[in-house]
């Protein structure tokens, strides 16, 4: 075969860096995951955390009692925790499963995308689901009830904050989660199903050994009690908790960090085999 | 070696199965077909190219530039593959918008770029509809047009023409010859040799997992035009194409397989192939999709793969 030098040259285009790049898979992904099903359950709990939160401050006001702790009552239901699980479970466990199912991963990374690039930009469209079903309906409750003039803007502020410092932990923790289950299979309902299965069963494991053994350190084991520690700790609620709640905190930042980078070291060994 | 692709020796496996077993080529410039039966490594060598495989052996470079993993060099590569990877929910426009964003382009230059892309596959009517509603030809146009969209310089093409009709074929057909003609390299697999023969003179045969010839193709198409071949039509009126098809001189037999589809053996491929589009067109017949049964080529394959021993 005869062999020629390659005389073709492409035309010079100003092309965007890998920011933009990252940011297009992450647009892309949000849209891609706004299914019917996420928008439900996050305008379910939009309208739970806003109802439960305007009026239980909107009584306690009224009682005279309003104080920070009031607005920490979505998180004693374990329904919150519930709704954040089902929100980061449609985000997330799809995410990378789907793409190597249908081998539309392909068309990311025969692309000039680096594999941390199209991570980061699952995770950030995991984690922004969550935030906004996790931090949105909480500030937003506080928005109405600013504007109805209930409660002060010392109370309001630190409301918020504790929304927030609550929901970027839990979006920290699922996603890492999401991430980690999502890439190591090529079926979206599997990784569902496990995130289910482990987040649900080391609840209610770890409760049922504490329970017996009188042992309250394995209830850092549960994601859920860590969450509801950090909430009673952020909305200034009185202790006893159920854990330490920095404990809590640095545990589930540094082990949403530690299953991202699984993610990570998982994806970069997988080959896309294809049917 | 300094081809724009080169090969030596490189193995993968799936398990115990080989797919690719020391499979040695060098592609230069221009378009090269990779030819060779249904389950010879023609895929896996393409999903090899593409970085979505890692070989067990062997060394493979395209552009200079290891296969395996990613990097910027991957701006210059465009990747048509062959199954439904595809983001069905988008419309064909935004498909095309959305990679073309992600290779790093600015929106108003991949809104442009897409309609370009989208307007040389012959898909700008239908570039507002899902890709879930695309039929299979429709899904290989816009596969083709992510593929070219970002024009790069070295287009990967695994079977892109399959069950894209005859008209459509001729048309993608002229495309890939243009943009070879403007300086782009493409490889281009395909079972059907005589789909790559009006493309291109270069090629690299592969059987079982080996190249069994390489170079012109003059040669090998002389051992199979020796054969019949068997070709199969898809058809909403069966009866009414045949009717036409039997009266070409070349055509041995037709057979009917339920009531779409047709089998139809020809003594003279090249003029079947050539004449089916001008049918199409004069008698305004419609015909789905064209697939040619490999079973002919197999033999011609078995030969050839004896003949390296």
């Amino acid at each position: 075969m005869s062999i020629s030098s390659p005389r073709y040259t492409a035309p010079s285009v100003d092309r965007l860096g890998r920011a933009s790049r990252t940011l297009a898979v992450l647009r892309h992904e949000l849209l891609s995951r706004a299914g019917l099903g996420t928008l439900l359950v996050v305008a379910l709990a939009y309208i739970a955390v806003t109802l439960i939160v305007v009026f239980d401050a909107d009584f306690a006001s009224a009682a005279g009692q309003l104080s920070v702790s009031t607005y920490e009552a979505p998180f004693q239901s374990p329904l919150w925790a519930l709704v954040i699980l089902i929100v980061a479970t449609a985000a997330g466990a799809g995410s990378v499963a789907e793409d190597r199912g249908s081998r539309s991963i392909v068309l990311y990374l025969s692309r000039p995308i680096h594999l941390s690039d199209y991570l980061s930009a699952k995770a950030g469209s995991i984690g922004s689901w969550i935030l906004i079903a996790a931090v949105g309906p909480g500030l937003v409750a506080v928005g109405i009830l600013a504007a109805l003039g209930v409660g002060s803007a010392t109370v309001n502020l630190s409301a918020a904050a504790g929304f927030v410092a609550t929901g970027v932990l839990a979006a920290l923790f699922f996603t890492g989660l999401a991430l980690a289950l999502s890439s190591l299979t090529d079926r979206a309902l599997y990784a569902g199903v496990a995130m289910f299965g482990l987040v649900l069963s080391l609840d209610i494991g770890v409760g049922v050994v504490s329970g017996i053994t009188g042992n309250s350190t394995v209830l850092y084991a549960s994601p859920v009690t860590d969450l509801t520690s950090v909430a009673e700790a952020a909305f200034h609620v009185a202790g006893p908790y159920p854990t330490d709640p920095v404990s809590s905190a640095v545990l589930l930042a540094v082990v949403g960090g530690l299953l991202a980078v699984a993610a990570y070291w998982q994806l970069s060994q997988v080959e896309v085999v294809g049917e | 070696m300094t081809g724009i692709v080169d090969a030596e020796g490189v193995t993968k496996r799936y398990g115990e199965v080989l797919g690719l077993n020391g499979f040695t080529a060098t592609f230069s410039s221009g378009i090269t077909g990779l030819v060779g039966p249904n389950g010879a490594g023609k895929s896996t060598f393409f999903r090899l190219l593409a970085g979505q495989l890692r070989s067990d052996a062997g060394t493979l470079t395209l552009l200079g530039h290891p296969a395996w993993g990613q990097g910027e060099f991957r701006r210059r590569v465009g990747y048509c593959p062959e199954g439904a990877a595809m983001f069905d929910w988008m419309t064909g426009e935004d498909f095309v918008t959305t990679l073309l964003r992600i290779d790093g382009f600015s929106r108003t230059d991949a809104i442009e770029r897409a309609g370009r892309a989208i307007s040389s596959v012959g898909l700008t009517d239908a570039r507002e509809r899902r890709i879930r509603v695309y039929s299979k030809g429709m899904r290989q146009r816009i596969k083709l047009a992510q593929c070219i969209a970002h024009d790069p310089e070295l287009i990967l093409l695994d079977e892109p023409l399959n069950g894209v009709d005859p008209v459509g074929r001729a048309s993608l057909s002229a495309l890939l010859r243009q943009l070879s003609h403007d300086g782009h390299h493409l490889i281009v697999s395909s079972h059907v040799l005589y789909e790559v023969e009006r493309l291109t003179d270069q090629i690299v045969m592969i059987s079982n997992g080996r190249t069994i010839a390489e170079g012109d193709i003059h040669r090998i198409r002389d051992l199979i035009d020796a054969r019949p071949h068997v070709i199969e039509l898809e058809s909403p009126d069966p009866r009414g194409l045949a009717r036409f098809l039997g009266s070409w001189d070349h055509v041995v037999s037709i057979e009917f397989l339920g009531t779409a589809r047709l089998r139809v053996l020809t003594r003279s491929p090249d003029a079947f192939y050539a004449a089916l589009p001008e049918l199409v067109v004069s008698e305004g017949i419609t015909v789905r999709a064209v697939h040619s049964a490999d079973d002919n080529l197999d033999a011609v394959f078995r030969y050839l793969s004896e003949g390296m021993r």
